[in-house]
């Protein structure tokens, strides 16, 4: 008894750790998503480049804790940038991927509003490598559409945000996307039910859903706001890729609708969001932070 | 003027192409007879920008009277932008990029001979085609609700351009014209109408015809329009299996990609035994009979990918299985920009080839042009023996690695198509004992070297998604077990 006592005392204690910080839930999804993609789905393992992301972020985040006084838990979120454009990212040149995590990581200190990062990182990144070097793109196909990938997906999504409490922004965002589609595939075209669902059940839209468009540091610090923007990114994003063909448009969407996120904020101020719970102060962090 | 068309259509094909959200896929109206099903159809897609050129090529091999197809397209096209093409452009285009064997040939070790390489390419055989018939007869009739947009006659060909206000005036109206429509067709009709697509009806024009034509030329189409990609449905309409289709791409920069299924490389560069040679051809269909299966059954295949610009300064092959295209069958198959006087001249050649049903392939194809420049070709590779005298030592220790080589090749034909072949493997394996001082130790042979031939399961290649399962598992249950460990330690 005595042992196991030990046993759960010490699994407590680093079930509690874990749980204490929504990133780690978050590193831990998107390796077993990059471990998949290579293992099951076939990738090519282009580890030159996924060094040059882990590389990049990690040395970038390392400036901003030293210089820019980023408190050192935040190597954490330059983990998952890097495991974000590692997933999402094709480049031609490992070089590339150095200059999407520069700019991934470089934005969230170099430009702040009241004390805020304005883009996700990855988000940040990718597109703005695609667009200044034509040389990079994102492949939307490479998941296939296996709905067992979906459930995967979802489930770890889930998990992730949980912890963090920005379920609702990923969920509207889907919805939203699915009642849209729903709507044009399967009610005005009169397609099948399968050809929406086929629509559906993409990784990368669902790896948006879950990992980009829920990030807690860069969307509206208020739930009814938050709702507000998961809908319009929806939306538009429904629209340019149904009207004006718009491959990946969710990534294009955010990187322009994130501009208006201090707006939303100051229509409707909530408490800013902090990743660690009861350890730092959640208004000194978020000034500071990551 | 209504004249009953006395073609008695079995059966509705698809195939082809489009573009378009409106998009863009064509049908086949065919005989039902047993080549349907054993279908492979062929299309050029070349893009830049907005711009498309489409191809599609016909293997009719029927009564040309019969012969008849639509192709939904997303604009009311003009005359010049319809032409017919040289059918040779096909048979260049997949002789060059056809997955293809290389030989090697080893020196002898005991006469310090030079290795020789060289090529044969070998193309894979055409599976049978599809056919197609009727004719159409022109008649505009407000019953029908469909409008004759444009009318123009093309090489050997009569077409229509038609424009539909709803699906069941337009499948009335080619009923009324001599076409026998299946059913499900009029469902996936509807999608195209509503999305305000045009329909391009084909017929042969007998007296147009070379009177000793036994085929029909590929009907090249050119449109611009944002959208790219390819549409199957109206293929599966009354389709009882599979269809095969290779799509041979063109864009300036790199790859053309699948994006909403996804785009799997071939198995490449692997050995195999020299007595597949010359049934290269059925080797590669049962790989790809295996590959396809392997991937769920719904992915498309990357066969090559390849930067063939002139003026590239990398070869264009490795081994080329010919010469290229030349100039000219670059621009029969629609690469405009060849002819702008100072445009860039850049050439990425992909081949994908997909084999689709109705069950695992719900949508229609949609494709990006990325500037993925990374070259891939579907290669296997077979390595002669070295001739002459090997008693030597080094001869000796070379037939060692020869005979440990060989076993790899017998496994890896099986892995790669589960072809199962004992007499021969054994024969083949056991060439080159008798020149072996010492003989190899004849292993355990059930289940080590011929695992297929003793009924066994084949290698599988490691099953990742348990592992991803099992991970997950891990996490959730790591999260619990603290609870559950609580209640025990309490208890």
């Amino acid at each position: 008894m005595a042992a196991l006592a030990i046993i759960h005392q010490q699994t407590a204690r680093f079930i509690s750790w874990f749980r204490s910080d929504g990133r780690h839930f978050q590193i831990v999804s998107q390796v077993v998503f990059l471990c998949y993609g290579i293992l099951a789905l076939g990738w090519n393992a282009e580890y030159m480049k996924y060094l040059a992301a882990f590389g990049g972020c990690v040395a970038a985040q390392l400036l901003a804790i030293r210089y820019a006084d980023f408190p050192s838990h935040s190597i954490k979120s330059a983990l998952i940038t890097a495991l974000g454009l590692s997933l999402l990212l094709k480049t031609n040149s490992p070089w590339l991927f150095l200059i999407a995590a520069a700019f991934a990581i470089g934005q969230k200190f170099l430009i702040k509003i009241n004390g805020k990062h304005l883009w996700n990182p990855a988000n940040f990144g990718i597109v703005l490598v695609i667009v200044l070097s034509g040389d990079a793109w994102i492949s939307p196909g490479q998941w296939g559409s296996a709905a067992l990938l979906v459930f995967i997906i979802g489930t770890a999504g889930l998990a992730v945000l949980s912890n963090i409490k920005r379920l609702d922004t990923g969920i509207i965002f889907i919805m939203t996307l699915a009642a849209l589609e729903y709507g044009r595939v399967v009610l005005f075209l009169g397609w099948g039910h399968d050809v929406w669902l086929h629509k559906l059940c993409n990784g990368s839209l669902w790896l948006f859903a879950f990992f980009m468009i829920t990030d807690p540091m860069t969307t509206p610090a208020a739930r009814p706001m938050r709702i507000v923007f998961a809908m319009a990114v929806a939306t538009v994003a429904f629209y340019l890729a149904n009207f004006k063909f718009v491959n990946a448009a969710p990534f294009w969407v955010l990187f322009f609708a994130t501009p208006l996120t201090p707006v939303l904020d100051y229509w409707m101020k909530a408490k800013p969001f902090g990743w660690i719970k009861q350890r730092y102060d959640t208004t000194q962090e978020i000034r500071s932070a990551s | 003027m209504k004249k009953t068309m006395q073609t008695t259509l079995a059966a509705l094909m698809i195939v082809l192409v489009g573009a378009s959200g409106y998009s863009f896929c064509g049908f086949y109206v065919a005989k039902a007879d047993a080549s349907l099903f054993n279908n492979k159809s062929e299309v050029i897609m070349v893009r830049d920008g907005k711009r498309n050129v489409i191809t599609m090529s016909s293997d009719f091999k029927g009564d040309m009277r019969d012969f008849a197809m639509v192709v939904p397209v997303p604009v009311v096209l003009a005359e010049k932008d319809i032409r017919v093409v040289n059918r040779n452009v096909f048979q260049k285009l997949n002789d060059y990029s056809a997955p293809r064997l290389v030989e090697y040939h080893d020196y002898n070790p005991c006469q310090q001979m030079m290795a020789e390489v060289c090529c044969s390419g070998a193309t894979m055989k055409s599976l049978a085609f599809f056919d197609n018939i009727s004719s159409v007869n022109e008649k505009d009739e407000d019953k029908y609700q469909v409008v004759i947009e444009a009318k123009y006659q093309i090489g050997e060909y009569d077409i229509l351009i038609l424009s539909a206000k709803e699906s069941g005036g337009l499948k009335m109206w080619l009923t009324d014209n001599g076409y026998k429509i299946p059913g499900k067709a009029e469902e996936v009709l509807e999608p195209y109408v509503k999305s305000n697509m045009k329909f391009f009806v084909v017929k042969v024009n007998l007296e147009k015809m070379a009177k000793d034509a036994d085929y029909l030329s590929p009907i090249q189409i050119e449109f611009e329009h944002e959208k790219f990609m390819l549409p199957l449905r109206l293929g599966m309409a009354n389709s009882q299996g599979s269809q095969d289709m290779i799509v041979y791409g063109f864009s300036r920069t790199g790859r053309i990609e699948c994006t909403n299924y996804r785009t799997v490389k071939m198995p490449t560069d692997r050995n195999i035994p020299l007595f597949v040679q010359p049934e290269f051809g059925s080797f590669y269909k049962s790989l790809f009979e295996k590959q396809y299966v392997n991937e769920g059954r719904n992915a498309v295949f990357l066969e090559y990918a390849w930067n063939v610009s002139p003026y590239s300064p990398m070869p264009h092959c490795d081994p080329c299985v010919g010469p290229p295209p030349v100039q000219q069958e670059f621009v029969d198959a629609g690469i405009w920009w060849l002819n702008e006087p100072n445009g860039q001249q850049g050439i990425f050649f992909t081949r994908l080839h997909v084999r689709y049903t109705r069950d695992k392939f719900p949508a229609d194809l949609q494709f990006q042009a990325t500037p993925n420049s990374e070259h891939f070709q579907c290669r296997y590779v077979l390595t002669h023996p070295a001739p002459g005298d090997l008693s030597c030592d080094e001869g000796q220790t070379y037939l060692t690695t020869l005979y440990e080589r060989r076993k790899r090749e017998i496994d890896e034909m099986y892995s790669l198509a589960s072809w199962n072949w004992e007499k021969r493997s054994e024969t083949y394996l056991n060439e080159y004992v008798g020149q072996m001082k010492e003989k190899p130790e004849v292993e355990d042979k059930k289940g080590e070297l011929f695992p297929a031939m003793l009924g066994k399961d084949a290698p599988k290649s490691p099953a990742p998604l348990p592992i991803v399962f099992s991970l997950l598992a891990a996490m959730l249950g790591l999260l619990f077990a603290h609870k559950w460990l609580g209640r025990v330690a309490r208890a």
